[in-house]
This record gives structure tokens, sequence and C-alpha cells, in this order.
């Protein structure tokens, strides 16, 4: 019976609690680099699209005066969004007017676009939303890409 | 009975919520963030052509002319190329004559643009290279461990003169309606 008694009174010591006390803060860090380190995703791209890889690539500062510009897939079709929207080529003038206005002094100098484009894409598009561009006067262009080391 | 009362002790606030609800927070942060940098191949287009304007004459000597047809080939003044052969004619052309070369680019409506990045991209390379050479010559380091001004009087010692605009002309002179400038910083 004795020893039988003392295996029950065993099960019924409690483990000690962790002290969970310091884990939000910890949290809060990680929060607090994740937020400092990212950026909110302006716009939802309404396109399907995988940039090309390039060696070249350098990155780009200054994001407030970046216009991003996606051509990529929608269906079957070729499709451009500008920012948020989709965008007939020929409206693109208007629309960056439109933004450039927007803009402080400083950034309208740096205004640049930064092209997104599908590596599948034509040419004839690219050139032709290109063309557009320089008529617009937005004349920094970026072609976005993802890094391969040599 | 006083004793009793200073034991007291005062009632903890259930914080064990608190790790939950920060955890909520930065699952929220990371989906509604993007951690990329955005990275790519820096272009400065000329400004659109002006009616009165004249084209510039060019020697033909100096131009490359490279293109992309419809079939995504790469051909270099007539001859197919690689894009590894493609970077070592135009480290030539620029090593050879730095400021009055021209690389004349020329890409089909039909080619995809992932041939057209990767041109831009072995071009540019090939600038980058000669840079990188110059800077290990005069500075002794890397082009990226340079001071931006070393930078900016390297890009100005090697510019890059990239032209998309069509040529006109007959063999002797060419002339190139627009041309594009490498983005240097």
């Amino acid at each position: 019976m004795r020893p039988m008694r003392s295996m029950f009174s065993q099960s019924h010591r409690s483990v000690p609690s962790l002290n969970v006390a310091s884990m939000p803060d910890l949290i809060f860090t990680v929060l607090f680099f994740f937020m400092i380190v990212t950026h909110m995703r302006s716009d939802e791209v309404k396109v399907r699209l995988q940039v090309p890889q390039g060696s070249e690539v350098q990155k780009l500062a200054n994001r407030q005066a970046v216009v991003n510009l996606y051509i990529g897939r929608q269906g079957e079709a070729w499709h451009v969004q500008l920012n948020n929207d989709i965008v007939q080529p020929d409206d693109i003038p208007a629309r960056i007017e439109d933004i450039r206005s927007g803009l402080s002094q400083e950034n309208q100098q740096r205004l640049t676009v930064s092209l997104r484009v599908d590596k599948k894409a034509p040419m004839g598009l690219v050139s032709e939303v290109k063309h557009q561009l320089q008529k617009a006067y937005a004349l920094k262009i970026n072609y976005s890409a993802t890094e391969i080391k040599k | 009975m006083f004793r009793k009362r200073y034991r007291q002790q005062i009632p903890e606030l259930n914080t064990t919520s608190t790790a939950d609800i920060s955890f909520m927070l930065l699952i929220f942060f990371l989906v509604t963030s993007s951690m990329d940098t955005e990275k790519g191949l820096l272009r400065q287009m000329a400004p659109p052509p002006l009616e009165h304007e004249t084209p510039k004459d060019i020697n033909r000597n100096n131009v490359m002319q490279v293109k992309l047809d419809a079939q995504n080939h790469l051909s270099c003044d007539g001859k197919p190329v690689t894009l590894e052969q493609l970077t070592a004619e135009v480290r030539t052309l620029a090593a050879v004559n730095r400021t009055g070369h021209v690389v004349q680019i020329e890409a089909d409506a039909q080619s995809t643009y992932e041939a057209y990045f990767r041109m831009q991209d072995a071009i540019v390379g090939a600038y980058q290279n000669l840079r990188q050479t110059y800077a290990l010559k005069h500075y002794g380091k890397n082009y990226e461990q340079c001071t931006a001004e070393q930078r900016t009087l390297m890009n100005e010692y090697y510019p890059q003169r990239i032209s998309e605009g069509l040529l006109v002309g007959d063999g002797t002179s060419a002339k190139a309606a627009t041309n594009q400038k490498g983005g240097g910083q």
C-alpha cells in the first residue's frame, strides 16, 4: 500500500511553470525589425509576370519617385498595368503627367519608371510602352530583374 | 493581522496572451509587406526627337549593330553571336574608341523581352568589365568599393553609348536618331 501512495503523490507534484513574460518583448523586437526592413506592398499586381534574371543589376534608390509599370499576362492577352490600374499604352503619357503633378519638385526630376516585364512579353509591346514613356518625358527607366551571380 | 496585510501580493496581470497578440501583428506585417528590394538595369532614354532636329553623323566604323531577330537569335554586325561573344565584342569596341563608339541595338517586335534583357545585360556587362579593370589598375580596388566620385569619373571615362535609334544612310556614314545613354547612378 505504501509504495502505491508514494507513486500517486509523485503524480500530484506540479511541473514548474515556464516564465513567458519576456516572450512578447522578443516578438515585438522581431515585429519592429520587420516593420523597418520591409515596406508596404503598394499595389496589387493584376497581371501574371516573371521578371528576367541579370547579372549587372543595381539597386533602385529612392522609392518615392518610382512608378511601377507591369507588363504581363491576364489570361491569354498581354496587359500593361501602371501602379494600380490596367491601362492602354496610349493612356500612359496622361497617367504619368498625373503622377508627376503629385510629386515634389525634387522627385519630379528623379522620376523613375520601373518596368517589371514578363520574360515572355513580346518586344513590340515593350517598345510601344517605352515610346509612350519617352513622349511623357519619363526618361529614366529601370528594367526590373532578379540578380544572378556570375 | 497587519503582518498578513503586508505580505499580501499585488495580483499579477495575466500577460500570456500578449505574445499571441504580437504574433498576430507580426504575421500581419509579414503578409502585407514585401522584403524584395527593387533591382534592375537603370537606363536613361533620349528625349523625344524634335521635328527640326537633324540626325547626327557618325562614322560607320564606330558603329556596332546588334540585332535580335524574331527567333531570338542575336547577331552583331551581321554575324550570329552568343552573349559572351557580344560582351567581348562590345568590350573591344569600347576599349578602342572610348567616347566615339556607338552600340546600336535593334530588337524585332516578335522577340521576347527576356532575350532583349539578356542582350542589354551582356552589353552593360562589357562596360562594367572595363570599369572594373580600370578601377583595379588605378585605384587598386573593386569598382563596387570605390567612392561615388571615383565611380562617376569611371562612368565618364567609359561612357555607355547605346543607341536604340534607327540607322539611316549608306555605308560610310550612319545617323542615329535617338541615343540612349546608360544610367550610372
